[in-house]
């Protein structure tokens, strides 16, 4: 096999990281860091409310309580959710864009099952027990420079070993001495995980009295990003899209989602530096949309095709990317849906290519099982 | 030798004396399913699910109706429909009584693998079983099979409400069968389909293992045999009638399922499950789960044989499974010492610490449904989902890892620290006054006391030595 000096690299790299945790390894030969950060929606992001189409009176009709009265200006088809402010003040800036139309191949509505299979990046719910960015990091060789803003591991970023997480215990620590003494039994007893573990808490700069609300823990992560040393890839988790009732408008429930995403990308943004950011990616993942049609209690229920929401600097250029279904029934998924045009993993796969600096079609064969995705790397990424 | 009481069970108590034959000790608790030692009171299923229902058919079919237009009002609503069905304390007393069927029954043992059972056979995170359900699945389907055969614990497994509703076993409709021509689907658009979760799970988790190397094809096939099991809908119970055979859901035909073909009909699926625990490849599963709980992340064969010929030998009777493997777990004590998952950790710690744990049953009767449950009366919820590790709240059906490097990061490293810190603050004031507190948890249940107490010993305040012991390499292990 033939190795490239970017392979050899990475390959040094990945023997010192895996006993140095976050510390001591020089990326200086490798170019200029980049970053991927990936913010699950769970429950059913509705992509039609973060990014509604315009001039479509089918759709004004089906959604005659949810409506948005106020709409932020995105592109001659789209408009932009209110809520979301700072995507808004990143996109006149050419450092945000959108997926339209798109979604994981999965069709069957079961939070359960989508949550999943978003995460496995699988088409059989829980066959998978990795994630597809966890695998995405191992083909790519990035041991120990994953960190979770989450107490268990997410599924999405297992798959390879030494992740980091951050998620505030609320409580201070022992004292240093105690620990000291902690540190030196699992020495005597040969506990390299646990010594290696304890020696990431103490060299890290988190605090842990810190409260665990998504864009205080943005801030903490935004600052590890920007660090030459510290991790490539980050994944936050934002609960509670499935708004079966009072979804609302402008400052329903739906609105006050996108704004916990927002406040994430904003928080990102403040607390990294400027380099840093137009070297990094951040996308959304959700399991999939909602109903085109406002139920009775002026909610949507589940659906199937939703948008990808991205930012940061590697970020192509501010536009709605589409291959756009339409809206007319027979145009709908099931007739009730809107239909996904893009296979969302193509976006994720073209995403850690460009981020990873990893082959296209190695990043296929080796997270997706060799499906035949298009790569959009040109289309929405900066190489 | 004495990590094999905290191995098999969670350690010796300050007011227990170490069994002269811990082997017996241990086989002598496996054989009768006593009552639950928790003396305040049990909930049944029924009822539960019951608050269940009161929850789903509030929320759905009214206040979701009611304040379409009022995300405030709906919210505060529907918060007052959480209390007025106990919805945030039902968690909270289930995990009560299972802890102390561990720190306070005379069969920790038997606690032990009751726990491993419910972990086998998980109910993960899904809807609202944890508030209402899981709890009470553990108690009323998992416990009383724990002496009887595995057969039967796996037809009553799979024909439980709570696994029923996880696995989405109601969605699944034969598209050959009665409902499938109904006029509805075809007006709804809805045609009958199969949802395989159920018949995958039955296969994957509960029985065989992909190792048997059965195809997708038989997971459809054993997915049709199981149409028709399902809740009985009703306008007013919506999802949470009870279970029952809905012929006309049932997938015409004949089915085939490793290469053995069943009957249509309620009947098939005992004859499949029987077939499934038969497999010699169930025997090795469950053989290597156990051995993998109780023993090390890599059970060898030699290990497996013996559990594996006990079920064999037994007909799959779950005490004689038991048996073989805490026989195991013993010959190998010294050998391999097994990494302790957190929930495991802070029962051995309340047990050997003789905490303040759990509430008592005072404590929790005086809960008012109705009532925002007090701080202490949500603290076991809380708790567990602080380490990480909540029994009802695994992410995925396959439950909780029972591999070592799973429970190793550096959020849940600091759990261990922070919450051994913690304990401290559970301490009786007997214990406080006591000076030979630590002397007794140590002789009891290390072989090294004297070593762990000069660790122990240098740190001089309570606070720490309870840091120190409960983060000791010899007491995560066992």
């Amino acid at each position: 096999m033939k190795i490239s000096r970017r392979d050899f690299l990475k390959t040094t790299a990945l023997t010192s990281l895996y006993f140095a945790g976050f510390g001591g390894i020089s990326n200086a030969n490798t170019g200029t860091k980049k970053n991927l950060v990936i913010i699950m929606l769970r429950g059913g992001m509705d992509g039609l409310c973060a990014i509604p189409v315009k001039g479509d009176k089918n759709f004004e009709k089906l959604r005659s309580k949810i409506n948005l009265d106020r709409t932020l200006k995105l592109t001659s088809d789209f408009d932009l959710h209110p809520a979301l402010k700072t995507f808004k003040s990143l996109w006149d800036q050419n450092l945000s864009a959108a997926v339209h139309a798109t979604n994981i191949p999965y069709t069957g509505r079961s939070h359960f099952d989508g949550q999943n299979l978003m995460e496995s990046g699988g088409k059989i719910p829980y066959q998978e027990k990795t994630g597809w960015l966890g695998r995405g990091m191992k083909t790519a060789g990035l041991t120990g420079q994953g960190l979770a803003l989450a107490l268990p591991m997410p599924l999405l970023i297992r798959g390879v070993p030494m992740n980091n997480n951050y998620f505030p215990v609320g409580r201070s620590l022992p004292y240093p001495s105690t620990l000291e003494l902690i540190k030196k039994a699992y020495k005597e007893y040969d506990e390299k995980l646990l010594n290696e573990n304890l020696e990431i808490i103490l060299t890290r700069d988190f605090n842990n009295r810190s409260s665990d609300d998504a864009w205080i823990l943005a801030s903490s992560a935004g600052t590890e990003l920007s660090k030459p040393n510290g991790p490539k890839v980050a994944v936050f988790e934002v609960d509670g899209f499935d708004t079966h009732a009072a979804q609302g408008a402008t400052d329903g429930a739906h609105a006050d989602c996108l704004s916990d995403y927002d406040n994430i990308v904003r928080s990102l943004k403040s607390s990294m530096s400027e380099e840093a950011f137009n070297n990094t990616l951040v996308l959304t993942l959700t399991e999939f949309g909602r109903t085109i049609k406002q139920n009775s209690s002026n909610g949507t229920e589940h659906g199937y095709g939703s948008a990808i929401l991205m930012a940061g600097g590697l970020v192509k250029k501010a536009q709605v990317h589409t291959d756009w279904p339409g809206l007319k029934r027979k145009e709908l998924f099931e007739g009730r849906d809107l239909n996904s045009t893009i296979d969302s993993r193509a976006i994720y796969a073209s995403a850690m290519s460009t981020v990873f600096d990893v082959d296209f079609k190695k990043i296929t064969k080796e997270v997706f099982w060799g499906e035949n995705l298009p790569n959009l790397s040109d289309k929405l990424f900066k190489a | 030798m004495k990590n094999f009481f905290r191995k098999v069970a969670y350690g010796i108590g300050p007011n227990e004396d170490v069994p002269s034959d811990p082997l017996n000790w241990a086989l002598d608790q496996l054989n009768d399913i006593p009552d639950l030692s928790w003396k305040g009171k049990i909930y049944s299923e029924k009822e539960l699910r019951k608050h269940y229902r009161d929850w789903v058919y509030n929320d759905r079919e009214v206040l979701r109706k009611k304040y379409k237009d009022n995300k405030t009002l709906y919210k505060l609503n529907k918060d007052k429909l959480r209390h007025e069905t106990g919805q945030k304390f039902w968690e909270s007393l289930e995990i009560s009584i299972r802890h102390n069927e561990g720190i306070n029954s005379q069969h920790p043992v038997l606690a032990k693998l009751w726990m491993f059972w419910g972990n086998f056979f998980a109910i993960s995170e899904k809807d609202f079983l944890a508030n209402y359900s899981t709890g009470p699945y553990h108690r009323e389907i998992i416990r009383p099979n724990l002496n009887q055969s595995f057969e039967k614990m796996v037809y009553d497994v799979t024909t439980s409400w709570a696994m029923i509703h996880h696995l989405d076993n109601s969605e699944s409709a034969g598209p050959k069968s009665v409902t499938a021509s109904e006029e509805w689907r075809r007006r709804k658009k809805e045609p009958a389909s199969i949802n395989e979760n159920h018949g995958r799970e039955l296969l994957e988790l509960h029985t065989v293992s992909p190792k048997a190397g059965y195809t997708q094809e038989d997971v459809i096939q054993l997915a049709y045999i199981m149409t028709g099991w399902q809740h009985r809908w009703s306008k007013k119970n919506l999802e949470t009638g009870n279970v029952w055979f809905n012929s006309e859901y049932h997938q015409r035909g004949k089915k085939t399922v490793l290469g053995k073909e069943y009957k249509k009909g309620k009947k098939a699926l005992a004859v499949v499950i029987k077939d499934l625990v038969n497999h010699p490849n169930c025997r090795d599963f469950v053989a290597e789960r156990l051995c993998r709980y109780l023993i090390t992340d890599e059970p060898t064969k030699e290990m497996k044989q013996p559990i594996i010929d006990a079920f064999k030998k037994s007909d799959g009777f779950i005490p004689e499974i038991h048996k073989a493997a805490i026989k195991v777990a013993f010959e190998y004590n010294d050998k391999y010492k097994k990494f302790q998952t957190p929930e495991n950790w802070l029962i051995q710690i309340a047990k050997l610490g003789n905490l303040q744990w759990p509430p008592s049953p005072d404590e929790m009767a005086s809960y008012e449904l109705g009532t925002q449950p007090s701080k202490k009366q949500r603290s076991p919820e809380k708790l567990l989902r602080n380490i990480g590790h909540h029994p009802y709240r695994a992410k995925q059906p396959n439950g909780w890892s029972d591999h070592s490097d799973d429970w190793i990061s550096p959020e849940l490293l600091i759990r261990r620290l922070v919450y051994a810190k913690a304990s401290y603050n559970f301490s009786k004031m007997e214990n406080n006054k006591n000076a030979s507190y630590y002397e007794s948890i140590v002789e009891k249940n290390f072989d090294n006391p004297s070593k762990i107490m000069k660790y122990l010993n240098q740190k001089n305040r309570a606070v720490e030595k309870h840091t120190l012991l409960f983060n000791h390499p010899e007491f995560l292990k066992a």
